[in-house]
């Protein structure tokens, strides 16, 4: 557009930049369009694929596992609201949610006896309990993705890996790595002693009482005095292969 | 007599169930009763009655000779799980037990997980002289009998799983193609925000609907100062924000937020929020008006309380709570001032970490226990006198009046 000099020429630039305005508007709501059209052909695809697959979802965890991973590669939460599509069409969302809830509850109901450490394999065992007249069933990977989710309303809800075993813990304590190398002691025998702690870790005394001291006040251990070597022994009820009799309810 | 919602077995001339193609029947138990445990819409109550097994049905029917226009009821066996086995003993019926699948509407499910259905007990009371063994081999064949249509399930689902898969990577590389269009999205809100003074209502209103995009493919994203977040947690926002006034209440103005998730859904049924809506929702709440805020500690536990809620407050019924006597003596424990306050215990805790600077801890093998602080009341200069006044004066002559 050739510049005009004068009142004409502002006009002029005036009309261009309307114009420009109007044509930036138009491509805004192309976009807006595009979008709303990309999200319908989504939705379209994902009730087809939730009227093939919704029971292979719901009935068989290894699929439902595999699932979560591949949304997780692709970079999609279907759990992330329950208003969203996965939730909608896949039906997944209530499932994780009550799932989330049993597995509140069952840490709770087990708090006072384990101080709000307890063994992955031990809460499903008592999730299986709770859930006897549910028809899906629960696997670990589920429970781990439902405590997961759960993890955002810090509490302190999260998985630690010690030695073997998964430890599900459910207050905000942190534990540190002394702390978690002697749960892992304890894993052998369900409970230790300062001694064993002292000589298996190489240890001091202090260190391995400091340690201990703090899992006791949390919680976490339990004392056993009754002995007739007198040593005094450690219980960890978070590493105990027998499970607690609770009231389960649902 | 009632056979509830139960499907109607056809039967032939002579009184025989019509059989389906491939159908073949395994064994008899006469003369039993067939109920169910009482329940909204489905109730079963057979009496007096012949029960088949046969490969794809449990059948009940009237007996020979078989009244004309009498109905047979059968449960599909897809709808069977969970055999118990029978209680035996001299003076009680046989007895068998299994669950069966009802739907939301009372009838019986053939495809399994319709949403809203139930698992309902049923129970099979053998009232004739059948001995136990025959009792043993109905209980043996109906569970073989499902095992093996279970299997027929897996296998056929085997080569469907082949096609799921392919169909779930077909899915996942559209929904790779709606990130990438999100990724945009998102540095266009952002790019939106940044332009100071064109804040208005229509720019606002498509900022909806793109965190509202966002959120039905699965992308959560936060809000910001600037976005109001999308329309359903605007709306879950306000209805939590009513929600959670009788709680807060009853637990003394504070509560976990966890808690608030589980006391929500439980609720709520069905329709669940996930522990992301609960959190969006709540973030929002400093753009409304609500007596309500969300609160976050030091250690990382999220609360919500009353926003008139004083701490001040608190510590002051603390302060008086550690004062007295034997609390000057003992100190107290979380669960001490959990009763006394009427909080929560984990709440307690929280409270009396707080309050650390007119509290003092003691660590010791029975736990966490607060005393009252005295260390502001000792002048270091003046050591060992003996003060007349404050705290460390009161608590030198209640200690001294053991």
């Amino acid at each position: 557009m050739r510049r005009r000099a004068g009142i004409g020429g502002l006009q002029t630039a005036a009309a261009a930049r309307d114009q420009y305005r109007l044509l930036g508007e138009n491509v805004a709501k192309i976009k807006t369009d595009l979008m709303k059209e990309q999200l319908a052909t989504f939705r379209s695809q994902l009730e087809d694929f939730a009227r093939k697959h919704k029971n292979d979802i719901r009935k068989n965890p290894a699929f439902r596992s595999q699932f979560h991973e591949m949304c997780a590669k692709v970079g999609v939460d279907p759990l992330a609201s329950n208003k969203g599509f996965w939730a909608e069409l896949l039906g997944i969302g209530d499932f994780y949610y009550e799932l989330g809830v049993q597995i509140v509850e069952i840490c709770l109901e087990t708090r006072s006896h384990n101080g709000g450490l307890i063994n992955l394999q031990e809460l499903c065992t008592l999730l299986r309990q709770k859930r006897k007249t549910s028809r899906e069933a629960v696997s670990e990977d589920d429970c781990l993705r439902a405590i997961s989710k759960l993890k955002v309303l810090g509490s302190g809800f999260e998985v630690i890996s010690v030695g073997k075993k998964k430890l599900v813990r459910s207050v905000p304590t942190e534990l540190n790595k002394d702390h978690n190398e002697i749960i892992e002691l304890a894993q052998g025998q369900e409970f230790v002693t300062v001694d064993e702690v002292e000589r298996r870790l190489s240890w001091t005394s202090g260190r391995a009482i400091d340690a201990l001291d703090i899992l006791l006040d949390e919680g976490f251990a339990m004392i056993d005095d009754g002995h007739k070597d007198g040593k005094r022994r450690y219980w960890f009820p978070c590493v105990s292969s027998i499970a607690s009799t609770v009231n389960t309810d649902a | 007599m009632a056979g509830g919602h139960l499907p109607l077995a056809e039967l032939t001339g002579s009184g025989r169930p019509v059989l389906l193609p491939s159908e073949i029947e395994c064994s008899f138990l006469p003369n039993v009763e067939l109920e169910s445990e009482e329940s909204a819409n489905f109730s079963v109550r057979l009496k007096s009655g012949l029960l088949i097994l046969t490969t794809h049905r449990l059948i009940w029917l009237l007996p020979n000779p078989v009244p004309p226009g009498s109905k047979g009821f059968y449960f599909p066996l897809a709808a069977i799980s969970q055999i118990f086995s029978s209680k035996k003993s001299m003076f009680a019926s046989l007895r068998l037990s299994f669950q069966v699948s009802v739907g939301p509407n009372g009838r019986v499910d053939t495809e399994s997980l319709v949403r809203g259905s139930r698992s309902i007990p049923m129970t099979v009371v053998m009232r004739g002289k059948g001995d136990v063994d025959s009792c043993d081999q109905v209980l043996g064949e109906l569970e073989a009998s499902i095992l093996r249509r279970e299997q027929e399930i897996w296998e056929s689902t085997d080569k469907s799983l082949h096609d799921a898969f392919q169909d779930l990577n077909a899915l996942m590389s559209k929904a790779k193609e709606m990130v990438m269009l999100a990724e945009k999205i998102r540095l266009k809100l952002l790019s939106g925000s940044l332009q100071a003074g064109t804040a208005n209502v229509e720019e606002m209103g498509s900022k909806e609907e793109m965190q509202d995009w966002l959120l039905s493919v699965g992308i959560i994203s936060p809000v910001t100062k600037e976005s109001a977040g999308a329309l359903y947690h605007q709306q879950l926002s306000c209805q939590l924000a009513d929600f959670v006034k009788f709680p807060l209440e009853r637990s003394g103005g504070m509560i976990n937020l966890i808690d608030i998730y589980c006391l929500f859904n439980r609720a709520r049924g069905t329709e669940l929020i996930s522990p992301e809506d609960l959190l969006q929702a709540c973030s929002l709440w400093d753009k409304l008006d609500v007596p309500s805020m969300l609160r976050k500690f030091d250690s990382r536990v999220m609360v919500i309380q009353n926003k008139s809620y004083r701490d001040e407050e608190v510590f002051a019924r603390i302060n008086t709570l550690v004062t007295k006597p034997d609390t000057l003596r003992m100190g107290i424990s979380a669960s001490d001032a959990a009763l006394t306050l009427g909080i929560a215990p984990a709440m307690a805790k929280e409270h009396l970490l707080a309050a650390e600077s007119l509290l003092c801890r003691d660590l010791s093998p029975d736990g966490f226990r607060f005393y009252v602080n005295l260390f502001p009341g000792i002048i270091s200069d003046e050591l060992y006198l003996v003060q007349h006044h404050g705290i460390y004066a009161l608590w030198n002559t209640t200690v001294s009046s053991t």
